[in-house]
């Protein structure tokens, strides 16, 4: 008994260090990039000259401190994602942050240097509108929220509500905006839509209304953006139907209605069809707003004016300008214009806000990204330089969210990609071979034997054999280069053209595609953007698709992917095609897609240049082809018959297999219907096509083989009730044969609810769900057996299959939730599996696939005992060497990706969400390549030892011989 | 006293439960409330990194400046709630919200689910230390060299082979014929001979000609000089 607890403990422990990461592992092949979302405010911190905070809120509901110099982030918090945690509005002062989340639910301070919350209240429930700093004295001191009927005042250092007052008519005025000019007054603004403006005043102490008045605007529908407070307490709006602009002044009781300016009279014209958007700068919160401002007529029009003496003077008229915004620095304040200079670059410069002149020698250059969007915000530091000029840094956001900041004269700063926020889906492609190699991979061509003699062709093999070996010497003298100078110098950069796949395959493209429409190529080893494509004219929630249809592996033919996009809302689909490694698009001629895309098929079948064959289904069951040449259609047609794909109709709860019939039409061949009244379908996930696996079977403890059920063709449907509560709620799996339509197995788990995660390899299936019973999450894996004999162990077909599978089932317990799931892939599947887990807490744990084993005994035997299997527990352990991100923690973490690398052993790993995160795994240690810690000194001395050993020792017996002999 | 206490505990009881979390969205909103300890650690070095999540994601809270949080708008239920932090290690903590919004903390035990061992409410979570992510590597050392059984194995009797004649006098005489004896008591018959020397000897005049072996060549050697 005892050696049997030593042999657990020894298998246990060598489970422990399988896949695990060292210290001085670090960074030598992970890496990690953290991002923030598009950004909705940003706030410089100009508290000090020399601070570089950077302080932005995102549609990520993530609130963030930049280092302004580097682009790094300080700090980072995450909120929940979805409307709870949304981020209404950002407000700073001082060395403090206030913050309004989820709708005006709650309002935070957050001390910035740190990056700790000073105080957080939760305010009453009722809809956002507007947030604002007051000042009393020239100090800062109370922060205003209106709500959608009610206005509360609190303290701004701790957070203490001083009063909150329902204001008045509210279910008929839509209160909107407010303003404090430092007067110890609070106006709030609300419009009755084509009727009247409402002004309520408040006294800032206690809340009493001082003064409440509504004034004729029967033009106006909203108060955003186009109306907004100027000079000391005057009301300006602006109107593109009447194009006039109208005054008020708040704090005069006489007039009782708004003045009109008829824009005419200032040789001004808004451009039809644009709702012109007035910005004015208020400084300091404690003090009235500046009287200049900024109309923005039409999308490349700004004009600067000033509201002088009643009459409004043009200070610069900016024509042609895409973007303007306001800085203040100490007492100055300056408006930067952005306005277009070329096709390809756009100018920046800065003007005085009091008299419209052009600060000298204040241009910034900004080259815009053929490849990307046109910017759209501008946020801009001044600040005061040594001799009292105004210096100044800009940071231009983009459609497609990238984020540049740039200082004078020109300089790109840094700039961050936002898009890769949020990722949608990926893949990983080889890179080709270098020049060299793939020129010795051409002389093999068929092509290349029958148009050269004999001799060219020897020539041409000993001529490519000294370029190799050229190569080889060059590799070795950097090799050698670079090891003298000091090991932080030696930067390898990336480029497109130095790419090439390493001895190991283990650097790849990461093609990553973003919900904003953005296309990345990454390089894996590095974590460098080789390449970005901006499509333009996205859907905001389309659904996409990568698929590889050619990879680098068809020399001189490049490689070749297509991403499907469908627009959720029409259905209608495009494909684009691009070259995976210079993400150029490709030329070839695409297939007009008229109806909504159903469904995608990737075939193995290959035209003439190597590209697989992709089939798209649309909603009356038409396929398309793409490519669509003769050879393909010509080859569809010889393989219709065993082409096979089915549809999934959540709505009706309806699985449908079709088959291809010769002229590309398709018939039905079976249907699976699963009531929607009881459950809904979630997910079907088939297995990944470029798995593969190495065992047909699994060798018991008594030599038998029990094989594996590995069905290509098998589907795991998941379903979960619509009845949700947790008495009865339950999650269904079915297991169905895409081709038969044969539910091959079915279970039920009771009392369990969704969300499910699940991943569908080899011969099982593993799904995690939320035991609403005992409040846990619960793994539960099925894995399907043929049993001791195969019944076709040459090829497997569906529609042969007399026999049903024998299926084991074990249930464990999970002691965290789970964010996604994913099984590591290796080349040829030797290579034990592990399950690769993304948490909430941003780990990412590498479990043994091992712990999620039916065939884990209960009670120990002989038999278990010699297969190796861990006896049954019920909870699953997790252990903090398992986190193969080690403290590089990866937040909100949507998708990972696996992907095999040319050595069996290894495992390439992406995880992505608001971060990514790029690593190796060895699910079975590195069996085939010497380990990083090879001593590689030891052996060395050793041999070196022992080789002088048997020197010194021959040359010792030979003297001791010839003593011998002369005796 | 007791009595009060006993009908707390009822009410908490398992038994009843806990509401789903989605259909229980107009209903009253608590909030958990707690401190995180780390030993020996400044706050301003942890916190900024720090999340409160309560099952899962479904409640996010940060941590104040001084160590404490609050999680608000959690409805009535029962939740683990854990400090995440990429640095320091916490363990989590159930905590039971009733709808009157009475709460209790208690230890997480997901195998026996309504086990309660109390634990103090406002939380009150203290690191158990860093997080170990990392393996150890096998470095090499002279002892683990020497300790190593294969090694030991050889050592022991090289040393038993060079130093035993030298603790043993063996010039002296008496010795020498005490040590013949025990040899002749082990060998039982002197005179029939020995197989291994007999062997020896075959093959080394074999191959002494064509190549000789390693012993061979030793014992020929002085002969061809």
């Amino acid at each position: 008994m005892a050696w049997l607890v030593v042999r657990l403990a020894i298998s246990v422990s060598l489970l422990n260090t399988a896949s695990a990461v060292f210290e001085d592992q670090v960074g030598k092949f992970d890496w990690r990039q953290q991002f923030i979302g598009k950004v909705r405010f940003a706030l410089f911190d100009t508290h000090s000259q020399a601070s570089k905070k950077l302080l932005v809120a995102t549609d990520k509901n993530v609130f963030a401190s930049l280092n302004s110099r580097t682009g790094d982030l300080f700090w980072r918090h995450v909120d929940k994602t979805g409307p709870e945690g949304h981020i209404d509005a950002l407000l700073m002062y001082g060395q403090d942050a206030v913050v309004v989340a989820g709708n005006g639910r709650l309002l935070r301070s957050w001390e910035t240097t740190v990056g700790g919350l000073k105080w957080e209240t939760v305010l009453d429930t009722g809809s956002f509108q507007a947030a604002a700093l007051v000042g009393v004295e020239d100090l800062v001191k109370y922060v205003v929220v209106l709500k959608k009927s009610a206005i509360s005042l609190h303290d701004l250092s701790s957070g203490s509500q001083i009063w909150e007052e329902n204001l008045p008519d509210s279910d008929t005025v839509q209160y909107q905006t407010i303003y404090s000019g430092g007067n110890g007054l609070v106006f709030v603004f609300g419009v009755v839509p084509n009727s009247h403006i409402v002004i309520v005043e408040y006294k800032i102490e206690d809340g009493e209304i001082m003064n409440k008045k509504s004034v004729e605007a029967a033009w106006m529908s909203s108060l955003e953006s186009s109306c907004t407070v100027i000079s000391s307490g005057i009301l300006l709006c602006v109107d593109q139907i009447t194009q006039s602009l109208y005054t008020l002044l708040l704090q005069s009781a006489e007039q009782t209605e708004m003045r009109q300016i008829h824009l005419q009279t200032l040789d001004l014209e808004v451009a039809s069809g644009f709702q012109p958007i007035l910005t004015s700068t208020q400084p300091n919160p404690a003090q009235p707003p500046l009287s200049e401002f900024v109309l923005q007529l039409s999308p490349d029009h700004h004009i600067l004016l000033q509201l002088k003496d009643d009459f409004i003077a043009t200070l610069r008229d900016f024509y042609p300008s895409y973007l303007a915004a306001f800085a203040t620095s100490g007492e100055r304040t300056v408006a930067a214009v952005m306005s277009p200079k070329n096709d390809t670059a756009c100018s920046i410069n800065l003007f005085s806000a009091d008299t419209g002149r052009r600060h000298l020698d204040t241009t910034v250059i900004y080259h815009m990204d053929p490849n990307g969007g046109k910017p759209n915000r501008l946020y801009v530091h001044a600040f005061l330089k040594k001799d009292d000029s105004v210096g100044y840094r800009v940071m231009v956001q983009t459609e497609d969210l990238t984020l540049t900041f740039l200082q004078q004269p020109g300089k790109v700063v840094w700039m961050r990609e936002e898009a890769l926020a949020d990722v949608v889906t990926m893949e990983m492609v080889d890179l080709p071979f270098t020049g060299t190699q793939a020129e010795l991979e051409g002389e093999f061509g068929k092509k290349a034997a029958i148009q050269d003699g004999l001799l060219p062709m020897v020539l041409k093999r000993l001529s490519s054999q000294f370029i190799l070996l050229q190569a080889w010497l060059a590799h070795l003298w950097k090799l050698f280069y670079d090891a003298r100078k000091p090991r932080s110098s030696v930067k390898n950069e990336v480029t497109i053209d130095t790419l090439s796949r390493d001895e190991f395959n283990l650097q790849k493209m990461m093609l990553m595609v973003t919900a904003s429409g953005k296309l990345f190529g990454i390089d894996s080893k590095s974590g460098t953007i080789l390449w970005k494509q901006y499509l333009e004219n996205i859907q905001p929630n389309s659904v996409f698709k990568l698929i590889v249809q050619r990879t680098t592996a068809h020399f001189p033919h490049p490689p070749q992917c297509t991403l499907l996009i469908k627009s959720q809302d029409t259905g209608l689909g495009n494909l684009y095609v691009f070259n995976p490694i210079f993400g150029k698009k490709s030329q070839i001629s695409v297939p007009a897609l008229p109806r909504p895309v159903l469904q995608t098929l990737l075939l193995p079948v290959i035209d003439q240049d190597y590209a697989k064959v992709l089939l798209l289904i649309d909603d009356q069951y038409k396929v398309t082809a793409f490519p669509s040449t003769k050879n393909v259609l010509q080859q569809l047609q010889d393989t219709a018959s065993s082409i096979f794909f089915y549809l999934v109709d959540s709505s009706q709860g309806k699985l449908s297999g079709f088959r291809l019939r010769k002229d590309l039409s398709t018939e039905v061949i079976w249907e699976v219907v699963i009531p929607t009244e009881v459950q809904k379908i979630v997910a079907v996930k088939g297995k990944r096509a470029n798995e593969h696996v190495h065992s047909q079977g699994r060798v018991m403890g008594d030599r038998s083989v029990l094989y594996k059920y590995l069905n290509p063709n098998l589907l795991a449907v998941i379903t979960e009730s619509t009845d949700t509560h947790q008495e009865r709620s339950f999650v269904g799996i079915f297991l169905i044969d895409g081709v038969t339509g044969r539910i091959v197995h079915e279970a039920v788990q009771r009392k369990a609810r969704g969300p499910v995660h699940f991943v569908h390899s080899e011969n099982w299936v593993v799904y995690v769900y939320w035991n609403s019973k005992f409040r846990r999450n619960e793994f539960s894996v099925l894995e399907l057996f043929e049993g001791a004999e195969l019944y076709n162990s040459t090829v497997f077909s569906s529609l042969d299959r007399p026999h049903p599978p024998q299926v084991l089932q074990q249930s464990y317990i999970f002691p965290a939730s789970i964010s996604t799931l994913e099984a590591t892939l290796t080349e040829k599947g030797i290579t034990s599996r592990h399950l690769i887990v993304g948490l909430p807490s941003g780990n990412i744990l590498s479990l043994p696939k091992m712990f999620l084993d039916p065939r884990r005994p209960e009670v120990v035997s002989e038999h278990s005992r010699e297969e190796n299997l861990i006896p049954y527990a019920p909870e699953m352990p997790i252990r903090e060497e398992w986190f193969i991100n080690y403290n590089q923690t990866v937040s909100r973490v949507r998708g990972i990706h696996t992907a095999p690398s040319g050595l069996e052993s290894t495992c390439l790993v992406v995880a992505y969400g608001l971060d990514i995160y790029q690593t190796r795994v060895f699910p079975s240690k590195q069996f085939d390549v010497l380990k990083d810690d090879y001593d590689y000194v030891l052996i060395s001395s050793v041999l070196f030892g022992l080789f002088f050993a048997t020197m010194i020792s021959k040359r010792l017996a030979e003297v001791k011989l010839l003593n011998r002999a002369w005796r | 006293m007791h009595a009060a206490l006993f009908a707390l505990s009822w009410c908490f009881s398992d038994a009843e439960p806990g509401p789903v979390a989605g259909s229980q969205s107009n209903g009253d909103r608590f909030k958990i409330e707690g401190r995180a300890i780390v030993p020996g650690v400044k706050t301003q070095d942890w916190i900024s990194t720090a999340r409160i999540l309560v099952e899962g994601e479904e409640y996010v809270g940060f941590l104040k400046t001084d160590g404490s949080f609050a999680v608000n708008d959690v409805p009535s239920g029962s939740y683990v709630v854990e400090i995440v932090s990429p640095s320091f290690r916490f363990d989590p903590v159930r905590v039971d919200i009733t709808s009157k919004g009475k709460m209790r903390a208690r230890l997480v035990n997901y195998i026996k689910t309504s086990e309660v061992i109390r634990q103090p409410y406002p939380l009150q979570i203290r690191s158990s230390g860093p997080h170990t992510y990392f393996m150890k590597r096998e470095t090499w050392g002279w002892t683990d060299f020497l300790m190593n059984p294969m090694v030991m194995m050889m050592v022991l009797p090289l040393l038993i082979i060079v130093l035993l004649p030298k603790v043993v006098n063996t010039n002296d005489p008496e010795m020498r014929k005490e040590m013949e004896q025990s040899m002749n008591m082990l060998n039982p018959n002197p005179e029939l001979p020995d197989v291994s020397e007999f062997m020896t000897k075959l093959f080394s005049k074999g191959s002494s000609k064509s190549s000789g072996g390693n012993k061979g060549s030793r014992s020929v050697a002085p002969k061809r000089r």
